[in-house]
């Protein structure tokens, strides 16, 4: 039997009164990658934003099994979970510069992770780097440049190859390409989806757009106020939808 | 416990202990209840060395960065017996040196001198004595800014939690920064060191050639911020390390020159233009050690 990389039970979590996520049940295999959608306002940053430690939920159970290791990861100290996120998680945003230092170069930036998790030899951090530059299709002559001169396109795989250089073991992606220009969207789409396929990346990915779940998701969740309405392989839930929200959302009839 | 708890006040001084008629401040200025609360802190620092200790900074006759947080650890590890030397870049006669020197005189009436080893308490703005420092003698530098994460993280909540689960891989982040610029790791003044193994903590704007002079030093060595209200410490015998890379190694880099007034090959020097045409000069900035190498 196959345990789950990630298992969810009744996650639930609130602003105030307004219901941000509630009760919410899933599991995640490793190689998988899941697809998150819904309209806006839904709950898609509230469930992933829980699920990445950026956010603390009221209630539920959310347990990592990682090489024979569980982790509850609501039930650990602050510095077990700041140091688990650090070492077998990675957040990618829909912003490159909230997950990018705009003022340190674009080595530096990659680099960063590698001396967070311990690398402390300048010639192996660089040749990492020069490596993901050329991953992410960044050329190596930018390595010492800022991210300020870089396009948007370009910033987004900066913060891709910043992200998967210590090999996590859960990539979490808020809309990766919902900021950038609908001319570049493709190829970052492009590059995610060999990377997931090179690497067998497992994947939490965020998008209204149900081109990126078709072209990337393994499995889905359909989120409507802040529940899954809707859940199964990608292929059968946008070719035969059940509900009718998501029938709805899949004839794009809903504009998300 | 009486005697603590009471702070002497002018009149009690004139009148009631009948003690000279100048001596118009407490002993070190400081009233004897703020030496109490800043000796707590320092108690806590060396406890912990290179972990900053809040304390409620007083308001002192001069102005911040110039010194008002070493001169409140000074003012509160003072006693009678102790004889004071103050240093500015290495200098005892600099204005900031001088001016901190008389404040001490004035309201404590101790002896002071400019020599290293009489010395039973040094401060010092920007630079360890090239004589080392031995048993018994407190070492206090002035900060100006205590957080070696600030440049990184600029909320204090957030480099308080980076430090108390030493989460300090950015800080590896500028020295790479350094040597991708320059070839080398280019900080040159306030090089950060880890104490202990565990905090990171910045030594103050000395030169990086001071570093190794804070390792496994014989004296107490305590820092005062005193606009950011913390004290932080080095206890004696104590590991201090300064940040690198393994194949950087950390370099306390040396001009290739002798002092020209005294000869020493192994100091720190001040590079000074002598003449109009830009001729220049290099001597020790430690004033002490050059004046007695120069008279051997
Ligand atoms: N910080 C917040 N404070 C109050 N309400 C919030 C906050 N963040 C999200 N919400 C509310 O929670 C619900 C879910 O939001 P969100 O998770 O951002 O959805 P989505 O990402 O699908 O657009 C919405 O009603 C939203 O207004
Ligand atoms: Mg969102
Ligand atoms: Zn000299």
């Amino acid at each position: 039997m196959i345990i789950p990389l990630l298992k969810v039970t009744n996650l639930s979590k609130s602003y105030d009164n307004i219901v941000g996520c509630k009760n919410i049940s899933m599991s995640l295999y490793p190689g998988e990658v899941l697809g998150i959608v819904g309209e806006s306002g839904s709950g898609k940053t509230t469930l992933i934003n829980c699920l990445s430690g950026n956010l603390e939920p009221d209630r539920g159970k959310i347990i990592f099994s990682i090489n024979n290791k569980e982790t509850d990861f609501l039930n650990i100290s602050e510095s077990e979970k700041r140091k688990f996120i650090r070492t077998d998680l990675a957040f990618v945003h829909q912003n490159p510069r909230d997950g990018l230092r705009l003022n340190v170069s674009a080595g530096g930036n990659i680099g960063e992770k590698l001396m967070s998790v311990g690398y402390r030899h300048y010639g192996n951090i660089r040749s990492l780097a020069t490596k993901w530059m050329n991953k992410v299709e960044i050329d190596k002559s930018r390595i010492d440049d800022l991210p300020i001169t870089f396009s948007g396109g370009m910033l987004q795989r900066l913060q891709i190859a910043k992200n998967l250089i210590t090999s996590p073991n859960v990539i979490f992606m808020d809309e990766p390409t919902g900021g950038l220009d609908v001319s570049v969207q493709a190829r970052v789409l492009d590059l995610i989806r060999s990377l997931v396929n090179e690497l067998n990346l497992t994947v939490i990915i965020v998008s209204h757009d149900l081109a990126v779940i078709r072209l990337l998701a393994d499995k889905m969740i359909v989120m409507k106020n802040g529940t899954v309405i809707e859940s199964g392989l990608s292929d059968q839930v946008l070719e035969d939808p059940q509900q009718e929200y998501t029938q709805l959302l899949v004839s794009s009839v809903l504009h998300v | 416990m009486r005697k603590t708890n009471n702070v002497i006040k002018i009149k009690d001084f004139k009148v009631d202990k009948g003690l000279p008629f100048d001596q118009e401040y407490n002993f070190a200025y400081l009233d004897e209840n703020t030496k109490k609360m800043i000796r707590r802190a320092i108690i806590k620092a060396l406890c912990i060395p290179g972990y900053q200790v809040p304390f409620a900074s007083r308001e002192m006759p001069m102005p911040y960065g110039w010194g008002t947080g070493g001169v409140q650890v000074t003012a509160s590890c003072l006693t009678k017996r102790d004889t004071l030397k103050i240093i500015d870049q290495g200098a005892d006669d600099t204005t900031n040196a001088v001016s901190i020197r008389n404040f001490f005189k004035k309201t404590s009436n101790i002896k002071t001198t400019e020599i290293t080893e009489k010395a039973t308490l040094i401060q010092t703005r920007h630079r360890i004595p090239e004589t080392p420092l031995k048993k018994k003698q407190i070492f206090v530098y002035q900060v100006p800014i205590p957080e070696p994460l600030a440049f990184l993280e600029p909320k204090v909540s957030e480099t308080i939690k980076m430090h108390s689960l030493s989460e300090y891989g950015a800080m590896h982040v500028k020295l790479y920064e350094d040597i991708s610029k320059n070839g080398h790791i280019e900080t040159a003044y306030a090089y950060p060191v880890k104490t202990n193994d565990r905090y990171i903590m910045d030594p103050s704007p000395i030169p990086k050639f001071d570093n190794p002079k804070m390792n496994n030093s014989p004296a107490i060595q305590l820092f005062g911020a005193g606009r950011e209200q913390r004290i932080y410490a080095i206890p004696p015998y104590t590991k201090v390390k300064s940040l690198d890379f393994e194949d950087y190694p950390f370099d306390p880099f040396k001009a290739e020159h002798a002092c020209d007034i005294c000869g020493s090959k192994n100091t720190y020097l001040d590079e000074i233009i002598v003449d109009d045409a830009g001729n220049k000069s290099f001597i020790c900035s430690d004033t002490d050690f050059c004046n007695k190498r120069k008279n051997k």
